[in-house]
């Protein structure tokens, strides 16, 4: 996935087969494994399939968040991965989805099944997320992910007068363009600007609430059934910035630049022509979405989280493979649209990155 | 129904070579040590055993702050503040908690890191930053 790598023109294409979701919501009573196996059976049933044509699973979870080590056992058995190979991404779930991917291209088999599962509820999330700070220079000072982004809102709002009122209408808007079922209230952008501060200059509202979810994705080189659109996987890359955010020129997500050229790139285009009439950010907050916007260098002809994103509530590493779902959706929901970008992001301040250009083949 | 639980497991994390210069010199000397990379000038607060921006392992000790600029800062309800602070001499940025209150606080303020009086290799035997009255950029 090198950016000069010249497209394979007698390469496998991959389509996007089945989906299916659960949640997000605040809390679900269910197990995790409870929720997995929704999120599965949802997606075998899109995709018309049985374990039996899975040949190999990959599964997106991160141990510290489901407070038990080895987390993707406790899911062996509800994706079917018992006596099967399975490999476990402990990232965003885009991320397992890209690995998955590159199982098929690899020509090792000709189905997969990705899996990613987040229950915030679980625990104090924000808490957790300090564990995931360098242990000598950031965790002794309970400095979290929250604070990460809090600092990289306030670089970018220190020439910017107008940022917070442009960011509370913003999540104004995605809020309430929000799908019913997403637990983030829908608010005004006044009611946005007047929540209370959570980590200056973002408020509470800015914020995409975090819950329980399980997403689940088949990955096939076999063409869907006839009768629907069929979606490809086109593209792909990923890329990793720097942990400290104090190393990275922090008012922009150089890594997604550099990921969605290597997509741009694996799908034999450049990232100038890649017009995207749909994208799906995994933005928690409004600045990321202008990170997001002004890193693919999308302007008013994508539209852009029609069902209001993230910020109708997500939960964690489910973030990005419910975006892939929801490009995914898109494609075959609105005949106009020829292609799409679905993102991921994890670490602190944006320091994963991955991107999935999605074409209709039609 | 659930089950409430609690991990608690001691755990000694070693800071390694460049890791444990870094805290030593704050601990006996309070001084904040950088790496100064031969091969591409850039100087990394803390130490470092290779280049951030390079990879190069041909680095210099070289001291910077204890003053500083304000690239970013935030405050939060329960944790307190911090900032991310361009310390003089330095390329990237060092983050820290900010010791004053954060009223009147602006990107492109002077700060100067302030030193624990007891001090123990940590990244703690630095309190935070404090503002700098009376001095610009």
């Amino acid at each position: 996935m090198s950016e000069m790598n010249a497209p394979n023109g007698d390469r496998r294409p991959i389509f996007i087969v089945g989906v299916g979701e659960t949640g997000p919501v605040a809390q679900d009573p269910r197990s995790i494994p409870e929720m997995v196996l929704a999120a599965v059976d949802k997606a075998l049933a899109d995709a018309g399939m049985g374990h039996d044509d899975i040949d190999a699973i990959v599964t997106a979870s991160i141990d510290l968040f489901d407070g038990l080590t080895a987390s993707n056992i406790a899911v062996t058995e509800v994706v079917g991965a018992v006596m099967k190979p399975e490999t476990r991404i402990a990232a965003d779930g885009l991320a397992a989805a890209i690995h998955a991917a590159c199982e098929l291209r690899s020509e090792a088999y000709q189905t997969v099944l990705v899996a990613a599962h987040g229950k915030a509820s679980m625990s104090d999330f924000r808490s957790l997320t300090r564990w995931a700070m360098d242990p000598i220079h950031l965790q002794p000072l309970d400095a979290d992910f929250l604070v990460c982004a809090g600092l990289q809102a306030s670089a970018m709002a220190a020439a910017d007068g107008g940022a917070q009122r442009r960011w509370a209408e913003l999540a104004a808007r995605r809020r309430s363009s929000a799908a019913p079922g997403g637990f983030a209230a829908a608010l005004p952008a006044e009611a946005v600007l007047a929540s209370p501060v959570v980590a200056a200059p973002l408020r509470e509202a800015m914020c995409a609430p975090l819950g329980d979810g399980a997403a689940a994705v088949v990955l096939s080189v076999r063409p869907p059934a006839p009768g629907r659109r069929s979606v490809r996987l086109a593209g792909m890359g990923y890329d990793l910035e720097a942990h400290a955010i104090g190393d990275r020129e922090l008012t922009r997500w150089e890594g997604l630049g550099r990921a969605l050229r290597r997509a741009c790139a694996d799908a034999g285009i450049t990232s100038e022509e890649a017009a995207i009439d749909l994208a799906e950010p995994s933005c928690l907050y409004p600045h990321e979405e202008e990170l997001f916007r002004d890193a693919c260098g999308i302007g008013g002809e994508t539209v852009i989280s029609p069902d209001g994103g993230l910020f109708g509530g997500t939960a964690p590493v489910v973030a990005g493979l419910s975006r892939l779902i929801a490009a995914t959706r898109g494609l075959r929901g609105n005949a106009r649209y020829r292609r799409a970008l679905a993102h991921g992001a994890w670490g602190p301040a944006g320091q994963g990155q991955a991107v999935a250009l999605l074409e209709a083949a039609d | 129904m659930i089950r409430e639980g609690a991990i608690r497991i001691p755990f000694k994390y070693a800071a390694g070579r460049a890791g444990s210069r870094f805290l030593v010199a704050l601990r006996d000397g309070m001084r904040i040590i950088a790496s100064r990379c031969e091969t591409c000038a850039r100087v990394a607060v803390p130490l470092r055993t290779f280049c951030p921006a390079c990879g190069g392992d041909d680095l210099a000790e070289v001291e910077v702050g204890p003053g500083g600029t304000i690239l970013a800062w935030t405050e939060t309800p329960d944790a307190g503040s911090y900032a991310l602070v361009r310390l003089d001499g330095a390329d990237t940025a060092f983050l820290h908690r900010l010791v004053a209150a954060p009223a009147g606080c602006r990107i492109g303020h002077r700060v100067r890191v302030r030193f624990a009086s007891s001090r123990r290799a940590s990244i703690l035997d630095i309190d935070g930053f404090e503002p700098v009255t009376g001095e610009a950029r």
